[in-house]
């Protein structure tokens, strides 16, 4: 049964997981701490999801599948977090003929709704003590991924992607 | 990533299933750092191979963001049907999912060996103590990037609140929260 219920977290989180990998991290804390694991070994865990290949929520499926019920856990945990977007990607493909959908009021309000989940999952996932090392660490962290270029290249893509929305 | 030198424009190969799910495969054996990182690679890879335009591809990426689930997944999904229909969308999925799927499973083995020794829970306390910094400057560059409004900063303050004090209803604030934020935005234009 722990592959069920596995499986159904996973599930959950592949609906709502908008907007990239940090901000469904937040989610996956509630779902999987304390039910299964402290909070220590849930950041161990995003750091291997980080630092190993593959988007972060699917290697966290992997990770949190594997551990509570061997390799069927983690196929089972790891196909439950796509099954959603796979579902509503082709039934978009299908059927976007008959959806009266505004584009562009739908962006923004995924925009928001995956800021808020950014802002949960820092909220969470912040250091919970006085001690100066952890914090030390987090700033330094952030002033080097922040004010380098090394993600600046998707920000541009991104940028040239987003002229003109063609409709489906 | 580093491509090998072979694929700078000389072999190009046809778009079959199977070539989408080799190159999607290599990206995503050697790629780290998530989506924002893969999403380039797999942009480079197909434009080089001739498959897609760039400003097709991120026009798609744009699409893609319209959906749950890993960014490299949708973008790659969307891309590869364009591309090869259905079959090319079955080998985009097989070819983000497999990879690290094995990888995962090798990493599990080793933890299970190795996962109780010292200096292995050192490297996981100094990878994990980084991690708040790595979402921190993730939203400082979304909030940079995007255009503000009083609505939508009521919206996201609103709604990463309710988040944060009913962290059990995330589920159903998430999905009735876009959907407020998508109706509002309907029938009451700002």
């Amino acid at each position: 049964m722990e592959i069920l219920s596995v499986s159904l977290a996973f599930l959950k989180i592949g609906i709502v997981a908008f907007g990239g990998g940090w901000s469904t991290v937040g989610l996956i804390k509630h779902e999987i701490v304390p039910r299964w694991m402290n909070a220590e070994a849930f950041n161990s865990l995003i750091a291997i999801a980080q630092s190993t290949p593959g988007p972060i929520a699917l290697n966290a499926a992997t990770l949190v599948g594997w551990q509570k019920a061997g390799f069927l856990g983690a196929l089972a945990a790891t196909f439950s977090v796509i099954l959603f977007p796979l579902l509503a990607m082709s039934a978009t493909l299908a059927f976007a003929k008959y959806i009266p959908f505004k584009r562009s009021l739908a962006d923004e309000s995924l925009r928001s709704g995956s800021m808020a989940m950014i802002l949960m999952t820092l909220w969470v996932l912040l250091p919970r003590t006085a001690l100066p090392m952890p914090w030390i660490f987090t700033l330094a962290a952030f002033g080097i991924t922040a004010f380098t270029k090394i993600k600046g290249e998707l920000d541009a893509a991104s940028q040239r992607g987003t002229r003109g929305f063609p409709h489906w | 990533m580093k491509m090998p030198a072979r694929a700078e424009g000389i072999t190009k190969t046809e778009p079959t299933p199977w070539h989408i799910f080799l190159v999607l495969a290599r990206i995503n054996t050697l790629t780290l750092g998530g989506g924002y990182v893969i999403v380039p690679a797999i942009g480079n890879a197909f434009e080089k191979q001739g498959w897609i335009e760039e400003e097709e591809f991120y026009r798609i990426f744009s699409r893609a963001q319209v959906f749950p689930g890993p960014i490299a997944l949708s973008t790659a999904f969307l891309t590869s049907y364009r591309i090869a229909g259905v079959p090319g969308a079955i080998a985009a999925v097989l070819g983000t999912v497999l990879p690290p799927f094995f990888a995962l499973i090798l990493v599990g083995g080793f933890i299970s060996l190795y996962g109780n020794t010292e200096l292995f829970k050192r490297f996981l306390g100094g990878a994990g103590a980084v991690v708040p910094g790595l979402v921190a400057s993730m939203l400082w560059r979304t909030t940079k990037n995007r255009k503000w409004s009083v609505r939508s900063v009521i919206e996201v303050i609103g709604l990463a609140v309710l988040l944060v004090v009913f962290p059990s209803a995330a589920f159903f604030l998430l999905l009735g929260g876009i959907a407020v934020f998508y109706i509002g935005r309907l029938v009451w234009k700002s």
